[in-house]
């Protein structure tokens, strides 16, 4: 079904205007929560977006690849909670570096979702 | 509202031994999900507090947070502290009488200025200036952590297992970790490394537990008070050093790792000729890392309420989506301290 405007693009100018026609308007706790609101939108534009999708998909991978080289379980679905859950049960060795690479790896994909100036730090 | 001041006007004159007095004053001050703060304004005649006199009443709200301490609890930690000369609201009188406003609550004397950590990391200080806030804070700190257990007023506080604090807290926060539904590598990582290598268990000390910019009170370049002293606990001192100087606290002013306002070497000057106990800096290192986890625990369980619908609310859905930079700076800290051995 074609349905545009998108999500996207949608999205995008209900954050303009926010920001820019009504936070402008608002003082104090209002003004705080309309942030909280344009800031909630943010996340929702970067979860749309291909690059941010590509880079989780490349995590949930990274996940699985890592954990089938070491023989670990891996529902196909569930790869962060056996991930979790082989740490926690320290069959991992937790100082090795290609651990710390998905790990990271899942972390930089969530961040440029929620947070991505916090990545340029 | 103006019933709640009049209830607590009786309370005073009666505890401080007035013939009368006249609310001048009376409203809700901002902060604090678990306890509701009242600023209240007094005309008093008589008694010990006679004259125009500035209170805090400090009240359980409706919803409390099982972890925190009650408010008779933290009156008592308040008592301690003043005792031991930190700077804080002077306690005056709890009441334990639910009949009087139906919550448990104390009164304080009121300190002045602002608590707020944006303002104050932001404001225009010069490096002398700096240097004198977190020598001071660190002084401050010193003093506290002379408080130390066996004390009888404070026997509700737990002691760490086996005098190891950084053990205790591993444990607690493992545990809260399996109440999240979601799983989170990261942490379950962290935790294990912070297993791993704890250092050399320092004394048992009275910690504040929440002790960064945004709890204490400014007038100026004038500290006024360290308020917030519901999660007070007998623990290591470094617990207390590293939250202070955990980047999660430092407001954006990263570079400036004393609480965003200034320098570590600074703070610890102030708390070693305060005669705070010497701590090794790698301490203070190994408790930054668990102040980023305390955090990102805490903050799992605010999203918790939000998403379970204990509690809707959009800070606490936020809350949750921040947890992603506290494991990003597990990640690069533990890296750091290692690649620096």
């Amino acid at each position: 079904m074609i349905n545009r405007p998108d999500n996207h693009d949608l999205l995008m100018e209900a954050r303009q205007v926010l920001l820019n026609s009504l936070t402008p308007e608002l003082t104090g706790a209002r003004k705080y929560e309309a942030l909280m609101i344009a800031n909630v939108m943010s996340m929702a534009i970067r979860e749309l977006g291909q690059s941010e999708q590509a880079k989780v998909e490349e995590a949930d991978q990274a996940v699985s690849t890592f954990l089938e080289a070491r023989s670990q379980p891996n529902p196909n679905v569930e790869g962060e909670t056996s991930l979790a859950e082989a740490i926690r049960k320290r069959r991992l060795d937790g100082r090795e570096p290609a651990l710390r690479d998905v790990l990271r790896t899942l972390t930089e994909a969530r961040l440029g979702i929620n947070s991505p100036g916090y990545l340029k730090r | 509202m103006s019933e709640l001041a009049e209830v607590f006007n009786q309370f005073i004159v009666h505890q401080s031994g007035a013939r009368s007095a006249k609310v001048i004053a009376f409203n809700k001050l901002s902060g604090g999900a678990i306890q509701d703060n009242f600023g209240l304004s007094l005309d008093i005649e008589g008694g010990v507090q006679s004259g125009l006199q500035e209170f805090v009443v400090r009240q359980d709200a409706p919803s409390g947070i099982a972890e925190s301490l009650s408010r008779p609890e933290e009156f008592r930690v308040l008592e301690a502290a003043f005792k031991a000369g930190v700077t804080v609201p002077k306690p005056l009188w709890l009441c334990e009488d639910l009949d009087v406003s139906g919550q448990l609550f104390y009164v304080m004397t009121l300190a002045g200025g602002s608590a707020s950590p944006r303002q104050l990391v932001k404001s225009d200080l010069t490096a002398e200036q700096r240097c004198i806030i977190v020598r001071r804070l660190g002084a401050e700190l010193a003093k506290l952590h002379t408080v130390r257990p066996p004390m009888r007023s404070l026997d509700f506080l737990t002691l760490p297992d086996q005098g190891d604090a950084a053990l205790s807290r591993v444990a607690t926060y493992r545990r809260h970790l399996q109440e999240i539904a979601e799983p989170h590598p990261v942490l379950e990582w962290a935790l294990n490394w912070l297993e791993d290598n704890t250092p050399e268990p320092g004394p048992t000390v009275l910690c504040h537990c929440d002790f960064r910019t945004g709890n204490y009170m400014m007038a100026g370049e004038k500290l006024t008070a360290i308020l917030d002293w519901e999660f007070a606990a007998w623990s290591d001192p470094a617990e207390d050093l590293g939250w202070f100087f955990s980047r999660s606290w430092r407001f954006g002013a990263n570079e400036r790792e004393a609480g965003g306002v200034g320098e570590k070497r600074d703070f610890l000057d102030g708390y070693r000729e305060a005669g705070g106990t010497d701590i090794d800096s790698a301490a203070v290192s190994y408790w930054e890392v668990m102040a980023l986890m305390r955090w990102a625990i805490i903050a799992l369980q605010q999203a918790r309420r939000h998403i379970s619908g204990e509690q809707r609310s959009l800070e606490l859905a936020l809350t949750g989506r921040m947890v992603a930079k506290m494991e990003f700076d597990l990640l690069t800290q533990i890296q750091e301290l290692e690649d620096n051995q």
